[in-house]
């Protein structure tokens, strides 16, 4: 509680910068923030969301249950669907928020 | 608090439904501890090997070339049955584990063999808590803690939800131990997140997590965010469920 723990995304579009700690980034992007919380395994969204790619994310877990209308082993239509999604990285903003305007 | 709670209300048998609940104490699952039941979900898959949670328990881990989280997490799902009052029965039947994942891409697995919130019927909610902490208030995790609540309009809740469930994992919060998890919660006319930590009277942990949830939400300023400790959503339930105890339960 009350601990001290600086951080960024990496690669923030904002131009915020680092704040002081040491960074290291693997090659995959990922960043591993050393505060004095200790070091934390850091991924920003972008990165994310491109594993959602790689194809041992495509495969559905084991032992998923079935639970008609919200999971489904074989449910690949939804898969799909959801890789459709555009990423929003590309239209940051604009779009994202014209959807907030009216209430919440 | 979870004593008092039980004690007050609960005999220790009893499991609480949040269908009890107004829409706001969404994400509030104030069921006790005889939560495993919980492990339904799982048993279904699993009771030909072992009945018990010790399949989830049991080291779920990184595979080789993946990319590891700070922390296990579990999906959780839970339904409100239709017309259907509050009972014991009703809520551990109610919520489910979906299973628990240690990587990026395991994360990516399940959830993209979940249906998106957005596409979700009924009362439902998804819960992604850390592994070993209960989606409930009662949780040695929970219980002195509370959640900032956003309430979205239709439409809003899939991406809200992926993007806060996305910042969760990747630790963008950056409160130390300090979050738990978050939920979505699908109502009638409205959803609402919530992200879950464990120390309500942590001023300084709140105001992060709510200014990491403008940002990765994408919140205009003038969204309206409420925090509620979990001993206040316990009152709250307290008091809606004399009233509803009154007609009988």
């Amino acid at each position: 509680m009350g601990m001290l723990i600086w951080y960024r995304r990496l690669g923030l579009a904002e131009g915020v910068a680092l704040p002081p700690g040491d960074y290291s980034t693997t090659p995959g992007g990922t960043l591993f923030g050393t505060t004095p919380g200790g070091t934390r395994i850091i991924y920003d969204r972008k990165f994310l969301m491109a594993c959602r790619n790689s194809p041992v994310a495509k495969t559905p877990p084991c032992n998923l249950p079935d639970i008609p209308g919200v999971t489904s082993p074989s449910m690949d239509e939804l898969q799909t669907e959801t890789n459709l999604i555009p990423a929003d990285d590309e239209k940051p903003g604009l779009g994202e928020e014209a959807q907030f305007d009216i209430d919440i | 608090m979870n004593n008092k709670f039980d004690a007050t209300y609960s005999p220790p048998s009893h499991s609480h439904s949040p269908v009890s609940l107004k829409d706001d104490d969404s994400g509030d699952h104030d069921q006790n501890e005889e939560n495993s039941t919980q492990k339904d979900g799982e048993k279904e898959k699993n009771d030909k090997d072992k009945p018990q949670s010790s399949i989830k328990r049991k080291a779920v881990v990184p595979g080789p070339a993946e990319h590891p989280l700070q922390y296990n997490y579990t999906f959780w799902y839970s339904r409100r049955t239709p017309g259907r009052p509050t009972s014991s029965q009703s809520y551990e039947q109610n919520i489910k584990q979906i299973g628990t994942f240690a990587s990026v891409e395991q994360f990516w697995r399940f959830y993209s063999h979940m249906v998106r919130p957005g596409d979700l019927t009924g009362h439902s909610d998804f819960h992604l808590f850390k592994e070993g902490i209960k989606p409930m208030w009662e949780d040695d995790a929970n219980k002195n803690g509370g959640k900032w609540i956003i309430r979205l309009r239709k439409g809003l809740a899939s991406r809200c939800w992926e993007n806060l469930i996305l910042a969760m994992l990747g630790e963008q919060f950056m409160v130390g131990e300090e979050i738990c998890g978050a939920v979505v919660s699908v109502r009638f006319q409205e959803d609402i997140i919530s992200i879950w930590n464990k120390t309500a009277s942590d001023q300084a942990t709140t105001a992060r997590i709510r200014d990491t949830l403008r940002r990765v939400l994408n919140l205009p300023p003038n969204t309206i965010m409420e925090y509620k400790t979990h001993t206040d959503s316990i009152k709250a339930w307290e008091e809606f469920h004399g009233l509803v105890n009154s007609s009988g339960r």
